[in-house]
């Protein structure tokens, strides 16, 4: 993790006072809110799935250790966890590795595209490659903005550097692959159902308050505050790159 | 620990299958043919289409073996709710994805195991419009259907009632109809739906048409809201073919052979076919004798298998004659619009399938496109919107924790456009081969003026239904959603692959049943109609009789609708009859 240099650097701030808000167990506007609570009431295939996912962290056994600080680096930026306390931060790596390492693919690959475990091979290679084109150091080493910053012109495409690397495959498929598994590793976790208050299994004891987003009697209900991603950081600036998505109502109502 | 309604869950002995909540059927009394002996039907995929026929065919007296790349499900054991435990349903082998506008497959529209699609889908059930059958005639474009409406229509009624579907008392587009279960609560994404669609004069659905009970039905319990509709349904209230349908096929002498990867569809004398080829779990080689075959692959394995069945006479690939196969693939437009609204919405509650409208089904020549589109809603679950937001809004890093901290804010609707069918977007052979040594398929996907048109005349619309709901802001990703064509039905041998009731042109005891015979698609999901055609098929068969197995003569007469053929129970009290 990197809690090097400044801590409160790392830290989010309340967007009215300006002041750095500690790490804590549970980010989120759900406090109190504790999805794994109601396990007794999930059916046992499902408890088995999720608890094991809680307390069998996958060995690393896919990527190299010349790879491995700079996927750590990536993926804390990619999905950071400053916020959390270090004991209630979500692993990433290990379960991107053992969907590599196992072969776990989405049943698919982009005809521009190498296999998945390529992909990241060349990705890293072309990550680590930038930050010493750049910096002259690796990746990993850099301090989070710096970081932020490469991973950034990845997102937008803009080759820095490794351009032969970038020939083999396409930069923002790469960028989806990379981010769309980080997130599917992090969304997947109790402790992010908390976070953003998902209800979580229901089966079979069920769902019964359907409408008006009212919680049901064991979920929580919202208790909004206002802050700030850490000065170090620019991944708080939404950028839809080529317009893959966003629509404005400019756009729409022309 | 508390008790569940359902009791409590006992792990079910080895040759036994819990089948939703509830049900159990036992695997020791499955019949089991000999493979030297041909059998009747050798069918090649038990999904939608695959568990309608082995169940006619079965009821009928045929000999029928079903061959599934899958797994038999144990849906208590097998299945979780959990997006990222749910992998296992979705065919994850690999395929290749190219062209201009490249198709996610996968979990997106490709099921594996007993019960295929029908297991993830999230099971609205539309039926297809009268005029998505003459697409050609009408405007000018895509493809006339060689049968029409009136020919499926009484297999709509009949699927609607076994499956069932519930919805709404008055379902107003295309053939006018209503349905045998009451709609299902609303939840909040369908409050979104109707609020916006009423602001702007638009007219709604809400509570289905969704293949979902709303009530219990014998040993299959209600719905219990608890959204993971595409994760594969517990409870058993979502209707697949799992349990629907295969439970009465094996009761009536259907061998179910799992696990079973269909490579080659062997022909002994020119004009006909003798068995399939395919390999256990263990990759050892087997030949299963039958006197005809039914493919039953969906959209992309059952071309697959069609190419790599080329042999002498059918160089090109098995019943390729017209050079059609593989081609004319379509995918729905399935673009997200995600609105945050200032209110909670929590839309991981309730089916994502359960409110909709067709409003703008038809063609409208104002907007300066054939054909239209639906609305209806959806709603991911973290993953998912996560990979949504990763795309509409180009998030990461704290702008993902930001915007997923108010995943509960979102609301999620979408579009399903009609593409139309085109040559150049087919699936082929690639060069690389999956693990047991079979070249996999390549996808080729691009979309053309009238699609493009489309799809943005649909975002914009479904963008003011949002506003008009009371979104703050609205971002929208493109995707796609289902997959059919690649081996159409048509009356010319020269165009198509199968004629009317699923017989391919070239090969008199060869037949595709399933998504790949579709000509056009509408705007509907396409699963109901797969079901009624599987139906239609079996209803053909069985009148053909011991015909099918020796001669070569073509008999186009439509079949008599055997309604006695539906599964037991369709027509207990409580569900409106048929045809008196």
């Amino acid at each position: 993790m990197t809690d090097t240099g400044s801590i409160t650097e790392n830290w989010l701030r309340d967007s009215r006072t300006r002041r750095p808000l500690a790490p804590v167990q549970q980010p989120g506007y759900y406090p109190g809110y504790d999805v794994m609570g109601q396990k007794a009431f999930w059916d046992a295939a499902t408890r088995r799935v999720i608890e094991e996912r809680l307390y069998k962290i996958p060995q690393i056994r896919f990527f190299d250790e010349s790879e491995l600080p700079t996927i750590t680096a990536v993926s804390n930026r990619i999905v950071p966890q400053d916020d959390r306390t270090p004991e209630r931060r979500i692993p990433i790596v290990p379960f991107i590795d053992d969907r590599l390492y196992r072969n776990q693919i989405d049943g698919y690959r982009f005809a521009d595209m190498p296999s998945d475990q390529e992909a990241y091979r060349l990705g890293i290679r072309a990550i680590d490659e930038t930050a010493r084109a750049i910096h002259c150091m690796p990746f990993g080493d850099l301090d989070p903005l710096k970081q932020d910053f490469i991973l950034k012109s990845i997102h937008e495409e803009k080759r820095l550097a490794a351009h032969a690397v970038w020939q083999k495959m396409s930069i923002a498929r790469f960028w989806y692959l990379l981010v769309g598994d980080c997130v599917g590793v992090y969304y997947a976790h109790p402790w992010a159902w908390n976070e953003i208050g998902f209800g979580g299994p229901a089966y079979p004891r069920a769902y019964t308050r359907l409408e008006g987003g009212l919680p049901e009697p064991w979920e929580v209900d919202e208790q909004r505050y206002a802050w700030e991603a850490p000065s170090n950081s620019i991944s708080d600036l939404y950028d839809t790159h080529k317009g893959t998505g966003n629509i404005s109502e400019q756009e729409v109502t022309d | 620990m508390k008790t569940p309604l359902f009791g409590a869950f006992q792990p079910p002995h080895e040759d036994e299958r819990i089948l939703g909540s509830m049900p159990r059927i036992s695997l020791k009394e499955m019949q089991h043919f000999r493979e030297s002996e041909p059998v009747d039907y050798c069918i090649v995929g038990v999904g939608s289409a695959g568990g309608v026929l082995c169940q006619r065919l079965a009821k009928a007296g045929f000999k029928v073996v079903g061959l599934e790349a899958g797994p038999f499900w144990d849906t208590e054991r097998d299945w979780v709710s959990d997006e990222k435990g749910s992998h296992k349903l979705y065919w994850t082998d690999l395929r290749i994805t190219g062209g201009e506008d490249p198709l996610a497959l996968g979990e997106n529209n490709s099921g594996k195991g007993v019960g295929g699609g029908s297991v993830h889908w999230a099971a609205f059930a539309p039926r297809f419009h009268p005029s998505d059958f003459r697409v050609y005639t009408d405007d000018g474009v895509g493809s006339d259907w060689p049968i029409s409406y009136e020919d499926v229509k009484p297999y709509y009624e009949l699927l609607e009632r076994e499956m069932p579907v519930a919805g709404p008392a008055h379902f107003p587009w295309g053939d006018p109809h209503g349905y045998p279960y009451g709609p299902h609560p609303v939840g909040e994404v369908g409050n979104v739906l109707i609020k916006g669609c009423t602001k702007l004069g638009i007219p709604v659905v809400a509570g289905g048409p969704i293949a979902i009970l709303s009530g219990s039905r014998g040993d299959r319990p209600h719905c219990i809201y608890r959204g993971y509709c595409i994760q594969g349904c517990k409870v058993g209230a979502k209707a697949s073919t799992l349990i629907t349908h295969v439970p009465e096929a094996l009761r009536y002498g259907v061998e179910i052979r799992d696990r079973s990867m269909a490579f080659r569809i062997s022909t002994g004398r020119k004009t006909r076919v003798n068995g399939v080829l395919y390999y256990d779990d263990e990759g050892r080689e087997h030949f299963q004798r039958a006197k005809a075959v039914i493919v039953s692959g969906y959209a992309i394995e059952t071309p697959r298998l069609l190419l790599n069945s080329a042999c002498p006479g059918h160089e090109a690939g098995l019943a390729n004659a017209s050079d059609s196969v593989g081609r004319y693939l379509m995918a729905q437009a399935g673009n997200v619009l995600l609105g945050r609204f200032s209110e909670l919405i929590r839309m991981y509650k309730t089916p994502p399938a359960h409110s909709m409208t067709e409003h703008f089904y038809e063609t409208d020549p104002d907007r300066g496109f054939a054909r239209g589109f639906a609305i209806q809603t959806v709603a991911p679950l973290p993953i998912a919107f996560a990979k949504q937001m990763m795309k509409a809004k180009g998030a990461w890093g704290w702008g993902m924790r930001r915007v997923l901290m108010d995943y509960n804010h979102w609301a999620t609707l979408g579009v399903l456009g009609e593409i139309l069918p085109w040559p150049e977007n087919r699936v082929q052979l690639a060069e690389e081969k999956d693990q047991f040594g079979i070249p996999v398929a390549s996808v080729t996907f691009t979309l053309h003026d009238n699609d493009k048109k489309l799809i943005e005349f649909g975002k914009k619309t479904v963008m003011e239904v949002m506003r008009a709901a009371g979104a703050e802001e609205v971002v929208q990703e493109s995707r796609y959603a289902h997959l059919v064509g690649a081996a159409r039905m048509g009356s010319d041998p020269a165009t198509s692959v199968v004629d009317r009731f699923g017989r391919t042109h070239d090969v008199s005891n060869l037949f595709i049943c399933d998504g790949s015979t579709l000509p056009t698609q509408g705007s509907a999901n396409p699963g109901l109609t797969i079901q009624a055609l599987a139906a239609r098929t079996a209803d053909y068969l069985i009148s053909q009789g011991e015909k099918i197995f020796s001669s070569e003569e073509r008999d186009m007469t439509p079949p008599p609708v055997r309604r006695k053929l539906a599964v037991a129970g369709t027509f207990v009290h409580g569900i409106p009859r048929l045809w008196n």
